[in-house]
């Protein structure tokens, strides 16, 4: 194989020692986008979002998957779903999630005594909500940490995260043995192999 | 972003629908307003044009003269479809002594259409004060005798009175000795008044604000749009426009700092160096035709106007009218180089000072291709004078048309001298703030406004020597009105259409833009009504004279506007030359352009011009008031004419 060799021509051609059709080819385009950005509806191709403006809710503008505060999720009864198996804290790239276990009273499993999240550490990466089997933390608060005057009010405990909880409808533990149940049949042609 | 993000759509079909009406209905009422306008208007129209005295209509209607003037040409036309028998010629009145015809006239029958050609002049030193109308005037004093020196005039009046059809009719016949300042202060004061704060000023401003908006609008951006007022609870944003008042109260507030070796007294002159001139220039732009004083809602002819525009009996709409106009604009332009020298200099700072350099030396390269594209025009059109050029074009054909590479080359240079992208090396805005670096606050917005007001500076004389002045295209509308019913048809059809639909437009792209969408609809209605109006009337061929004055001073402020936009569109689409690039381009570009351009074009016009020997070719530019003006419309001068007659002069100039 031979390396290929494509001449370039530096030459100005008479086309562009004359200038003016170039310039007139650069002021149609400017002039189509002033028009258009003037005289159709929705300023035309203005993407600009008109964030923190009267009048508009910058929330109208967030993604669906947008990664706020953290909150941390209610069982039926109330109390926190987390059983404090450590999954977060240990997937956290930031270090950022402190949990103390306890026994909890009701039932033979584990809970958070202490659930601390630095915010000021937390690097926003939702790797968190992913990492946890019980849906107990998630970040779908669409709020950011606003900033703090003080160091350690960015220190959200069980309680600040709680108070933006709510319950949640999945089974608290998972379904067990049974989440086969309602997957599909497992294709025959692969079964046995 | 299904469930999170506001549907929008959906609820505000009703809404639309209901502001469509809102739209419509003022449209609606406007348009029932003007048929009645129209109903009642019609019967009064048929029942003048029978009155007898206007079968044959004097152009001028009356003829002013003041202590210099020559023979004033009166026309006598026929405007009905019968032949008329015309006689019986005299001059009467107070001062009938004064007056006379220059060669006795007959008898005659004028054909419909004809026209007859009178001369009248005046004895100037028979009015001269003191003392008692001459030999048997009859003269009817007031009370008070009025006192006239001995080396003043008095005012005198007669009338030109003929038998036309059995009727007499009687052509007023005015002998005024203007002062001084009845004559040019006022006038002047008023009219400068008028352009500066009712157009330059405020577009200059305007132009501040679209800069930046335009710009916006061409790369997909936003823009300036948050200065808002708050009116009783109403807060009004209007696209940012406030952003003129905020700028302005920005640069007046900012700290004016003065650098500790700058030359102080320089360093406070360079700003008035560099505005000034802007803003005298202006003096020679004609920004529309002539004001008759006392005949603002009579319909004028050319001959009339063109005595206005001499100054009897009207004023000239333009501030100085002096025949070396265009040399007076390189004059006062070169000023400017001053001011961005200076600027450079006094601020003790070497980079103003390269800045400065740079500034002076662009500018001195272009006014050499400036003041050589401009003598095709003038080569065409025969003289300097500014509003006789416009006077010129509205007999032959518009410059652009003429002399396009003239065109393309004098818009160019005429932005390299606005120091504006593509440019705008002495400035380098996005880089390096040459000459004015050091300055600050108001004395900064001096220079800053001076900038724009250059700007709409060149579009008005761009615009003067290439668009026709204040001239709709085509001829459509002379100083009488339309030239035809269908002209004014065409033209209210085609202005309504487009303002309406440009209207419509408005409306669909912001809902914030309703009032003025609004407004421009019912001004698109309006003229639509009125080109029907026409269709059914005819109407349009006999205009009040202030509704051409106004038509023609809309016009000239819409090319004018249109040509700023043209230039901002320019400075935001094009490149930074390199300097070498731009020198190259004014000394090897356009110079050599520019001077085929001349050759060219004096080839034509002297292979074009009526078989005269060279010799005998009028001087161009002869002032005004040498040759007696009362030619009026027949006597056109022959350069302009010359050109007018076969294509190829266009196509020639465009050989290059």
């Amino acid at each position: 194989m031979t390396i290929g060799v494509k001449k370039v021509s530096l030459q100005r051609t008479t086309r562009d020692q004359i200038f003016l059709p170039a310039i007139l080819e650069g002021l149609l385009t400017t002039a189509r986008h002033f028009f258009k950005n003037t005289m159709t509806k929705g300023m035309g191709d203005v993407d600009t979002i008109r964030y923190g403006e009267p009048g508009v809710d910058p929330k109208s503008y967030y993604p669906e998957r947008f990664r706020g505060v953290h909150r941390l999720m209610f069982r039926d009864d109330g109390s926190v779903r987390c059983v404090a198996c450590m999954c977060c804290s240990t997937v956290c790239p930031a270090r950022c999630i402190y949990i103390v276990a306890e026994d909890r009273e009701d039932n033979n499993e584990k809970g958070p005594a202490t659930f601390v999240i630095d915010e000021l550490k937390c690097v926003v990466c939702g790797l968190c909500v992913e990492a946890c089997p019980c849906d107990a933390i998630r970040m779908d608060t669409r709020t950011h940490m606003t900033p703090t005057e003080a160091r350690e009010d960015a220190v959200l405990r069980k309680v600040d995260l709680m108070s933006r909880g709510g319950p949640s409808v999945a089974v608290q533990g998972g379904l067990g043995a049974d989440y086969r149940a309602d997957a599909p049949a497992a294709d025959p042609r692969f079964v046995g192999r | 972003m299904s469930n999170h993000a506001p549907v929008l759509p959906s609820p505000r079909r009703p809404l639309r629908v209901r502001a469509l009406v809102r739209a419509a209905s003022p449209a609606m009422l406007w348009l029932l307003l003007c048929a009645a306008l129209g109903v009642s208007a019609c019967g009064t129209d048929y029942k003048s044009t029978a009155d007898t005295a206007s079968v044959i209509r004097p152009e001028p209607v009356r003829a002013v003269f003041h202590p210099s003037t020559g023979p004033i040409a009166v026309d006598l036309v026929n405007t009905s479809d019968k032949p008329v028998a015309i006689g019986e010629f005299r001059i009467e009145g107070p001062d009938w002594t004064s007056f006379a015809l220059v060669e006795p006239v007959n008898a005659t029958v004028l054909r419909p259409g004809d026209r007859l050609k009178l001369h009248v002049k005046v004895e100037a030193a028979e009015l001269l004060g003191p003392g008692e109308p001459i030999r048997g005037a009859v003269v009817e004093h007031g009370d008070a005798p009025e006192e006239i020196a001995a080396d003043e005039y008095r005012h005198g009046t007669a009338h030109l009175s003929f038998k036309a059809a059995g009727v007499v009719t009687a052509v007023p016949l005015e002998f005024e000795d203007p002062s001084w300042v009845s004559q040019y202060v006022l006038p002047a004061l008023i009219k400068v008044l008028l352009l500066v704060m009712a157009f330059i000023m405020p577009l200059a401003s305007l132009l501040t604000w679209m800069e930046r908006k335009q710009s916006a609008m061409m790369q997909d951006r936003i823009g300036p749009n948050m200065a808002r007022v708050s009116i009783g609870g109403v807060t009004l944003r209007l696209w940012g426009l406030l952003h003129i008042a905020t700028d302005g109260l920005k640069m007046l507030f900012k700290e004016d700092f003065i650098p500790r070796r700058a030359h102080r007294a320089l360093y406070t002159l360079a700003p008035l160096f560099a505005f000034v001139p802007a803003m005298v220039v202006f003096a020679i732009v004609p920004f529309g035709d002539a004001v008759c004083y006392g005949q603002l809602f009579d319909s004028l002819s050319e001959a009339d106007v063109a005595q206005c525009a001499a100054g009897r009996g009207g004023t000239p709409l333009q501030i100085a009218q002096i025949d070396v106009g265009l040399l007076y604009y390189f004059a006062i332009a070169s000023l400017a180089t001053y001011g961005t020298t200076l600027a450079g200099w006094a601020s003790y700072n070497k980079w103003a000072v390269l800045g400065a350099l740079r500034a002076s030396a662009q500018m001195i390269s272009y006014e050499v291709a400036i003041g050589l594209t401009i003598v095709g025009a003038l080569l065409c059109y025969g003289t300097l004078e500014p509003h006789a050029l416009v006077k010129a074009q509205e007999a032959s054909h518009w410059g652009l048309v003429l002399q396009p590479i003239a065109f393309i080359l004098f818009f160019t240079a005429a932005i390299a001298e606005t120091k504006r992208a593509p440019f705008d090396l002495p400035e380098g805005e996005s880089e390096i703030i040459g000459y004015f670096i050091e300055y600050s606050g108001m004395r900064f917005g001096l220079f800053f406004l001076g900038e724009f007001i250059e700007v709409v500076f060149v579009s008005a004389l761009v615009s003067t020597l290439f668009l026709g002045g204040w001239n709709l295209p085509f001829g459509i509308l002379g100083a009488h009105g339309f030239s035809s019913a269908l002209t004014c048809q065409l033209f209210f059809l085609g202005a309504g259409l487009v303002l309406t639909a440009s209207g419509a437009a408005i409306w669909r792209a912001s809902k914030h833009a309703e009032g003025v969408a609004s407004v421009i609809i019912v001004l698109g209605t309006i003229h639509l009504v009125v080109a029907v109006w026409s269709a059914f009337t005819g109407w349009g061929t006999a205009l009040p004279h202030i509704a051409i004055v106004t038509i023609g001073l809309l016009t000239w402020g819409l090319k004018v506007l249109a040509l700023c936009w043209l230039q901002l569109l320019i400075r935001w689409t094009l490149p930074r030359f390199r300097y070498d690039q731009l020198m190259s381009l004014g000394w090897k570009g356009l110079l050599p352009l520019s001077i085929a351009n001349i050759v060219l074009t004096a080839l034509v016009v002297y292979a074009l011009a009526p078989s005269a020997p060279p010799a005998a070719a009028p001087p161009t530019g002869a002032p005004p008031t040498a040759v007696p003006a009362a030619g009026g419309t027949a006597e056109a001068p022959t350069p302009a004419a010359a050109p007018k007659s076969p294509n190829p002069s266009p196509a020639a100039a465009g050989q290059p």
